[in-house]
């Protein structure tokens, strides 16, 4: 875990409002795995950082994934090439690709899309056939960039790929892994108990200590998103309690 | 020059004047070692006897300058604190001192008594003062009889330093401070968190599922300085100065007002080294000033 501050090195569109922003953190950008995290302070009033899973790493750079949800988001997305963001990660526990296993799905939704090119990455170098699933609500609103040996597109209104629901497209896997909107990762739960799942919440410190991206767990209790998590066991999360709608996430 | 940052905080003597605030630092095993050199002192997360779970999510929103959060206490339990942490806590160069809270006066005195002894404890600060709580917390707080009521029994089990943090929901804080003081507090810790609400406009519910949460942040500063003050001005015993603490200057603020330390505690979910960062501008504030230690540091505290 470091701090440093990370200069914008470029943003490119890859959906309707969805930005990639890459940031030049080398040390993040050389230890970061698949499912884990960085916490951007970004300044100009906004006390707390706002967390954002790692897109992509490559040499000195990291990518996160950005839509403008909230003011913050926003004067991310306002800032130009240069200026510097503090980066706090990496952050969190995240994909597991071992256990004897040959295939992988990847399914994402929407922002969901944000942890998987790493996740494509680290299944790879584990000798998985990736297949790559992401949904989201029209084909304008689908990402551009995907990885995968198959790739799967689907839109809830049929405008491009499968008509229905990403969860609805994807094929069974030995390693299943999700991120999208908590709602449709309750739809993996019912699927895939299995499944790793990277969950959204809201977020304070990102180090374990404020308590508050608290996860309700089957078993009763609450364990934290930044430290135990952001990556479950889709069957161990109590869905029904946890929030599905926010303004920022885990993946925004 | 090296400038003198020591202070003594009844019978503790303390390296530095900036603490930990409890909630905000954990069990001060989460955060890397690096980030603890600074340390005068860290006040644990708050403990109950039993184990909690908290509340539901969400437990935290952002509000102007500032954050809501209703953590709800979420905890081991003291048998888990003796087992885990305060073995780690008696090997480390600062005290600790275990935020204590109950639902009776008697349950704060329990935990006094089960504490007390450890190897690793140094002393307790009595939450009167948490607004997330349905049962005790704040409702002690503002009742100057159930404060001292509660410092009491705490006072009667154990020898070690008692400070006891208050709430800013009081009409006059005054009365509460020398209230807690003639019943045996060592030291006050002023302020905690201030109850606020914000409301979802997309789900017209409030944003915290605990309906209410204690506002911290910077929004909050300038009145946790006039209340610090005023508890300072109210009593013998040392106040520390809490809420809203991002820099050295804003902790210079409360010593100036008249406290002894101070604690830091949403700054760390900001930065993980912002105890560092304000215990080290303090003493090149002191420098550049010319004052060999903090103990020089002019105070505004006139007496009534």
């Amino acid at each position: 875990m470091v701090v440093l501050d990370a200069p914008i090195a470029g943003m490119r569109e890859v959906a309707l409002g969805m930005w990639v922003v890459a940031l030049e953190a080398p040390e993040v950008a050389a230890s970061v795995k698949a499912g884990q995290f960085v916490n951007l302070g970004l300044g100009g009033g906004y006390l707390l950082r706002r967390p954002f899973s790692v897109y992509r790493a490559d040499g000195d750079r990291i990518e996160v994934i950005v839509k403008a949800v909230g003011g913050g988001t926003a004067r991310l997305l306002a800032m130009r090439a240069g200026e510097t963001v503090s980066c706090l990660g990496p952050l969190g526990h995240g994909f597991y690709f071992g256990g004897g296993a040959r295939t992988a799905v990847l399914i994402s939704g929407g922002l969901g899309v944000a942890p998987m090119p790493l996740a494509a990455r680290d299944a790879r170098a584990a000798g998985l056939q990736v297949t790559w699933v992401h949904g989201a609500r029209t084909a304008e609103e689908l990402c551009s960039e995907s990885d995968g040996d198959d790739v799967i597109m689907a839109t809830d209104d049929g405008t491009s790929g499968f008509a229905g629901t990403a969860v609805a497209a994807a094929p069974d896997a030995d390693l299943v892994l999700a991120c999208g909107p908590n709602r449709m990762l309750a739809a993996v739960a019912a699927r895939w108990p299995e499944a790793q799942v990277a969950v959204e919440t809201y977020m304070g410190c990102g180090t374990g200590v404020c308590l508050g991206c608290a996860v309700p767990l089957v078993r009763g209790g609450y364990d934290r998103a930044c430290t135990e998590g952001p990556v479950y066991r889709a069957g161990d999360v109590d869905w029904e309690a946890l929030p599905s709608h926010l303004p920022y996430a885990i993946s925004a | 020059m090296t400038v003198d940052l020591s202070v003594d905080v009844g019978a503790l003597h303390l390296r530095g004047p900036v603490l930990a605030a409890s909630g905000t630092f954990g069990y001060g095993t989460e955060v890397p070692l690096l980030e603890r050199r600074a340390l005068g002192a860290m006040i644990s997360k708050g403990i109950f006897l039993k184990p909690r779970n908290g509340t539901p999510p969400p437990r935290i929103a952002e509000t102007p300058s500032g954050m809501l959060n209703a953590i709800g206490l979420q905890g081991p339990g003291v048998d888990a604190l003796i087992r885990d942490y305060a073995p780690q806590w008696e090997r480390w160069d600062f005290p600790v001192l275990v935020n204590i809270n109950g639902e009776s006066a008697a349950e704060y005195g329990e935990l006094a008594a089960r504490l007390d002894g450890v190897p690793g404890i140094a002393g307790f600060e009595i939450n009167i003062s948490c607004p997330n709580v349905e049962q005790g917390g704040m409702y002690f707080g503002n009742d100057p009889r159930a404060a001292a009521a509660v410092t009491e029994a705490v006072r009667k089990r154990t020898r070690l330093p008692v400070w006891v943090k208050l709430t800013p929901m009081v009409s006059d804080i005054g009365v509460i401070a020398r209230a807690v003081e003639a019943a045996g507090a060592d030291a006050l810790s002023a302020v905690n968190t201030f109850v606020g609400m914000s409301m979802d406009l997309n789900s017209y519910r409030p944003r915290l599922s605990f309906r209410t949460g204690g506002l911290s942040g910077p929004a909050i500063r300038p009145l946790a300085v006039h209340l610090a003050h005023q508890a300072a001005r109210a009593v013998d015993i040392p106040v520390i100065g809490v809420g809203g603490i991002m820099t050295a200057d804003d902790a210079l603020e409360f010593l100036v007002a008249g406290c002894r330390a101070v604690q830091v505690g949403t700054a760390t979910f900001v930065n993980p080294t912002a105890i560092a960062t304000v215990n080290d501008g303090i003493a090149a504030y002191l420098a550049t000033k010319g004052f060999a230690s903090l103990a020089d540091l002019p105070r505004y505290l006139p007496r009534d």
